[in-house]
C-alpha cells in the first residue's frame, strides 16, 4: 500500500510534471554535459513533426537550419562547458517544413557538490519578433538614407548656388554660408559660423535696425520682411558697402525658429540701371531741348510708340492710344492729302521717307515739323519705321522773318541804288537845262531892252540849242550805261541748267507748298548760248508759276517742268503752272516792260526774259491751259543763226541782271 | 544902272554856266568875272573888290564849301550864293548856318538869282 502509495503519487507528479512542461510557452529540453540531449518535450516533437527515437542523442539537429546549425554546434559546446547561462537564435523546421526563428536557452543544473550534470533548455518562438525588428531595421536604414541624401543635397545646392545662402539661428548667429557667400562678403565659412549676423554683413548704421526688427518678430511674431524682396545695403569683410537684394525665409521647422537669407550682390545691376536712367534722362532732355521725339511704328502690328517730347509736340496726353486716324486729326488739313500720299508711297515701296508739313492744333495755332522715317525689318521681315519728329516752328518763322528781311532789303537797295541814279541822273540833266533856262531868261532880257539887243538875243538862242542838244547826249550816255553786258556763246545742256535751278528754287517752292514735277528729256544735245542767262529765264518762269499759285488752296499747286526736242533742230522749256491764268486779251501785254498787276513787282521780269529769248533767236510765249493756269513756254534754235550771234544787244536795252522783279499778267 | 556897278564873281568848273551866267548877270547890271576854279579866284586881283561871289559847289580841286571856309580865314567877308546841280536838301540849311547868303539849285529861274544877289548886297 505504501509503496504504491508512492509509485502512484511519483507517478502522479510526473504526469503532473509532463503536463507542465508542455504546457509551457516553447519547445524544452534537456542535454547531458557532454551535450547529449536526453529529453525533447512533447511540444518539441509536435512542433517538428519528429519521433522520439529521431530526436534523441544527436537526431535533433535535423530539426535545425542547415545554416544555422554550424554557428549552434560550434558556439553550443562551449557555452556549456563555461557553466554559464547561454542564449543563441537559430531557425527550426516546422513539422510542414516551414522555419521560424527561435530563441534558445539553456541552464545548467548541478548537484549539490555543483557539479553540471544536466542542461535545462527552452526554446521560445521569436519570429514575428525577429521580423518587427528587421522591418525596424530596414525603416531606420531608409530613413538614415533619405537624411543622408537630403544633406548631400542641400550641400550640393548650398555649394553650387549663385546667390548668397546664409541661415540663422533664433539668435540671429550664423548657422550656414555657402561659397557664394564666402566669395561675396570675403569671409570663409568656419570664421562667421556662430557669430551674429548683425556683427558679420549688415553694416553698422543698419544693425540696429536689423535687431529691433529681430526681437520684434520673436515676440510678437510681426514679420515685415520675411517672404519679400528686399532692397539693403551690405558690408565686406573689408568694409566696403555695397547693395544686396535679399529675401528672408523663416525655415518651417517645429522647435526656435530659424531663417534662411538669399542674398544676391547687385552692384553692377544697380550701376546699369542708374547709367540706363541716366541716358534716358539724358535723351529726354536732349529731346525737349531740340524739341525733338522720336518714334517707332510696325506696320504689321500698327503699333506705335512715342517718346514723351513727341506727346508735347503732338499736345496729345501720354495715355491716349495712339493710332493713325488720331495722328492724321492734328495734320494741318492742307497739309494732309499730300503727307499721306508721300507717307503711303513710302511705306509701300518699304522705304524711310523725309517730309515737312504743318500740323494744326486743337486751338487752331500752327506748328512747323520736319519728320523723317526710316525703314526696318524685324526678325520676321515685317516692316518697322523708327523716326524723329521736331518742331522747326522756330526756325521756320525765322527763316520767314529772314526771307522778308532779306526781300525788304532787297526793295531798299533797289531804291537806294534808284536814289543814287537819280541824283547822278538829275546831275547830268541839271547842268544844261540850268544853261538852257540861264541862256532863254537873258535871252528875253535882251529881246526886252530899249532898244533889244537882237546880237546878244540870237547868241544866247543858240546857246540854248546847243544846251538842248547837251542834255540829249546825256540821256544817250545813260541808255549806254544801262545796257546790259555782251552775252557769251557756249554750249549749254538745257536739262544740267534746268536741274541747277531747280536746285536753287526747292527751298522756296517748298515753302510755297509747290509740288514741282520734271519731266526733262533725255539725250538732249546742248544748245549755244549764254547759261547763266537761260538761268534767269527757267527761275523767272518758276517763279512765275509758283506765284500764281500762291492763292490756290483748292487743289494741288503742281508745277511741271519739262524739256523736249522741238522739229528743226530747236529745244522747247515749259513751265506749266495749276495757278490762276491771265486775262486771254492780255497775253501780248505780259511781256511789255513795267506791266505788272503785282504791288511788288516792277514788271520787268517777262519782259527781260523774252527779250534773252530773242537774243538767242527764240521765242517767249504764254498759252492758257485746258484747266486751271498756264503754261508758259520758250523754245531756242540748237545753234544761232549766221550773223545773229546772242552776242547782240537786247533789243530794248533793258538791263537783264534784275530778273528778282516779277511781272506776270494775272489779275 | 549904277555908276559903279557891283562885281559879282562867278566860280564854276561848268563851261556852260561860265558862259551864259556872266551874260545874264550884265543883264542885270552887275560887274561880272568869271572863274573855272576856286584856286584861280584866290589867285586873281578881283579878290577884294568882289561884292558877291556866285559859287558851283561842287568841283574839282577846292570845292565851293572850302573855299567859303578858306576866305573866312583870309578875312574876306564876300557874301556867298552858293549853286548847284545836284539837289541835296540837307546842303542848303549847312551852308546857310556857316554864313551863305543863299544855295540855288540848278536850273534856277532869273528872278531867284537875283533876289539872292540883292539880299547878298544888302548884307555887304
Amino acid at each position: 500500500m505504501q509503496e504504491w502509495l508512492v509509485v502512484t503519487k511519483v507517478t502522479k507528479v510526473h504526469n503532473d510534471l509532463s503536463r507542465v512542461v508542455d504546457a509551457l510557452p516553447g519547445l524544452v529540453w534537456t542535454a547531458l554535459p557532454d551535450g547529449d540531449v536526453d529529453f525533447l518535450s512533447q511540444s518539441w516533437r509536435d512542433y517538428t513533426g519528429h519521433s522520439p527515437d529521431d530526436i534523441h542523442r544527436r537526431g535533433w539537429q535535423a530539426a535545425i537550419h542547415p545554416e544555422d546549425l554550424p554557428r549552434l554546434l560550434e558556439r553550443w559546446p562551449s557555452d556549456l562547458a563555461g557553466g554559464e547561462r547561454g542564449e543563441m537564435e537559430a531557425r527550426i523546421r516546422r513539422f510542414d517544413g516551414q522555419y521560424r526563428w527561435f530563441l534558445f536557452r539553456a541552464s545548467p543544473m548541478a548537484d549539490r557538490s555543483g557539479q553540471v550534470v544536466k542542461w535545462c533548455g527552452m526554446n521560445t518562438d521569436i519570429e514575428d519578433r525577429r521580423r518587427a525588428e528587421e522591418a525596424d531595421i530596414d525603416d531606420r536604414k531608409r530613413v538614415e538614407e533619405a537624411i543622408r541624401e537630403s544633406e548631400a543635397r542641400k550641400t550640393a545646392i548650398l555649394d553650387s548656388a549663385l546667390d548668397c545662402i546664409v541661415t540663422i539661428d533664433h539668435l540671429a548667429c550664423i548657422t550656414e554660408f555657402n561659397p557664394a557667400a564666402e566669395r561675396t562678403f570675403g569671409y570663409r565659412r568656419d570664421e562667421v559660423v556662430g557669430k551674429l549676423l548683425a556683427d558679420v554683413i549688415i553694416p553698422p548704421s543698419l544693425r540696429e535696425q536689423h535687431r529691433h526688427g529681430f526681437a520684434r518678430y520673436l515676440a510678437t511674431g510681426e514679420a515685415r520682411v520675411l517672404g519679400k524682396r528686399l532692397e539693403l545695403t551690405a558690408i565686406r569683410a573689408d568694409g566696403r558697402e555695397f547693395p544686396v537684394e535679399l529675401t528672408i525665409t523663416r525655415i518651417p521647422l517645429d522647435g526656435p525658429p530659424s531663417f534662411t537669407g538669399y542674398l544676391r550682390d547687385i552692384t553692377a545691376r544697380k550701376r546699369s540701371e542708374e547709367e540706363l536712367r541716366r541716358s534716358e534722362a539724358f535723351l529726354a532732355e536732349a529731346q525737349r531741348l531740340s524739341l525733338t521725339g522720336s518714334f517707332s511704328w510696325s506696320v504689321g502690328t500698327g503699333d506705335i510708340t512715342w517718346s514723351d517730347q513727341l506727346y508735347r509736340i503732338y499736345e496729345f496726353d501720354r495715355g491716349v492710344h495712339l493710332t493713325h486716324k488720331l495722328i492724321a486729326t492734328r495734320v494741318h488739313p492742307d497739309d494732309a492729302p499730300p503727307a499721306m500720299e508721300r507717307m503711303d508711297s513710302a511705306v509701300n515701296d518699304g522705304m524711310g521717307w523725309d517730309d515737312e508739313y504743318r500740323l494744326q492744333m486743337p486751338d487752331q495755332s500752327v506748328k512747323h515739323i520736319h519728320f523723317v522715317a526710316h525703314a526696318l525689318r524685324d526678325k520676321e521681315g515685317r516692316l518697322e519705321y523708327i523716326g524723329a519728329v521736331q518742331d522747326v516752328t522756330e526756325r521756320w518763322l525765322y527763316e520767314e522773318a529772314l526771307a522778308k528781311a532779306r526781300l525788304e532789303l532787297a526793295h531798299v537797295a533797289r531804291i537806294t541804288t534808284l536814289g543814287t541814279l537819280t541824283a547822278s541822273i538829275a546831275h547830268e540833266v541839271n547842268q544844261p537845262l540850268s544853261g538852257i533856262i540861264t541862256n532863254a531868261s537873258t535871252c528875253l532880257r535882251m529881246l526886252a531892252a530899249k532898244p533889244p539887243n537882237v546880237e546878244g538875243a540870237l547868241e544866247t538862242a543858240r546857246r540854248t540849242i546847243r544846251d538842248g542838244n547837251r542834255a540829249s547826249e546825256v540821256i544817250t550816255r545813260l541808255r549806254a550805261l544801262f545796257a546790259r553786258k555782251d552775252a557769251t556763246a557756249e554750249p549749254v545742256d538745257l536739262n544740267d541748267a534746268t536741274r541747277e535751278v531747280i536746285a536753287l528754287s526747292t527751298r522756296e517752292l517748298k515753302r510755297g507748298r509747290v509740288i514741282l514735277k520734271e519731266e526733262l528729256a533725255d539725250d538732249l544735245p546742248p544748245v549755244t548760248g549764254d547759261r547763266v542767262q537761260l538761268q534767269q529765264v527757267i527761275l523767272n518762269l518758276l517763279r512765275n508759276g509758283a506765284e500764281a499759285m500762291s492763292a490756290v488752296n483748292d487743289r494741288p499747286r503742281q508745277l511741271v517742268i519739262r524739256t523736249e526736242r522741238e522739229e528743226g533742230g530747236g529745244e522747247r522749256l515749259t513751265v506749266r503752272d495749276a495757278g490762276v491764268g491771265f486775262e486771254p486779251q492780255g497775253a501780248d501785254k505780259l511781256f511789255q516792260p513795267f506791266y505788272t498787276t503785282k504791288s511788288d513787282g516792277m514788271g520787268i521780269g517777262l519782259s527781260v526774259s523774252r527779250s534773252i529769248i530773242e537774243n538767242h533767236n527764240g521765242r517767249l510765249w504764254a498759252e492758257l491751259n485746258d484747266g486751271p493756269g498756264a503754261t508758259f513756254s520758250f523754245s531756242i534754235p540748237r545753234r544761232p543763226e549766221v550773223g545773229m550771234s546772242p552776242r547782240t544787244r537786247g533789243r530794248d536795252g533793258t538791263p537783264v541782271a534784275d530778273v528778282s522783279a516779277q511781272a506776270r499778267g494775272n489779275s | 544902272m549904277t555908276l559903279t556897278r557891283s562885281l559879282v564873281s562867278v566860280v564854276d568848273d561848268d563851261e556852260s554856266v561860265r558862259e551864259s551866267l556872266p551874260d545874264l548877270l550884265r543883264e542885270m547890271g552887275f560887274a561880272v568875272q568869271a572863274f573855272s576854279s576856286a584856286e584861280d579866284f584866290l589867285a586873281s586881283d578881283f579878290l577884294g573888290l568882289t561884292k558877291c561871289l556866285v559859287l558851283d559847289i561842287g568841283m574839282p580841286g577846292m570845292t565851293g564849301p572850302e573855299l567859303q571856309e578858306e576866305l573866312k580865314l583870309r578875312r574876306q567877308q564876300i557874301p556867298i550864293v552858293f549853286i548847284t546841280a545836284s539837289r541835296d536838301d540837307s546842303v542848303r540849311p549847312a551852308l546857310i548856318a556857316r554864313g551863305a547868303v543863299d544855295c540855288l539849285f540848278k536850273p534856277f529861274s532869273d528872278t531867284a538869282l537875283l533876289s539872292a544877289l540883292n539880299a547878298a548886297l544888302r548884307v555887304a
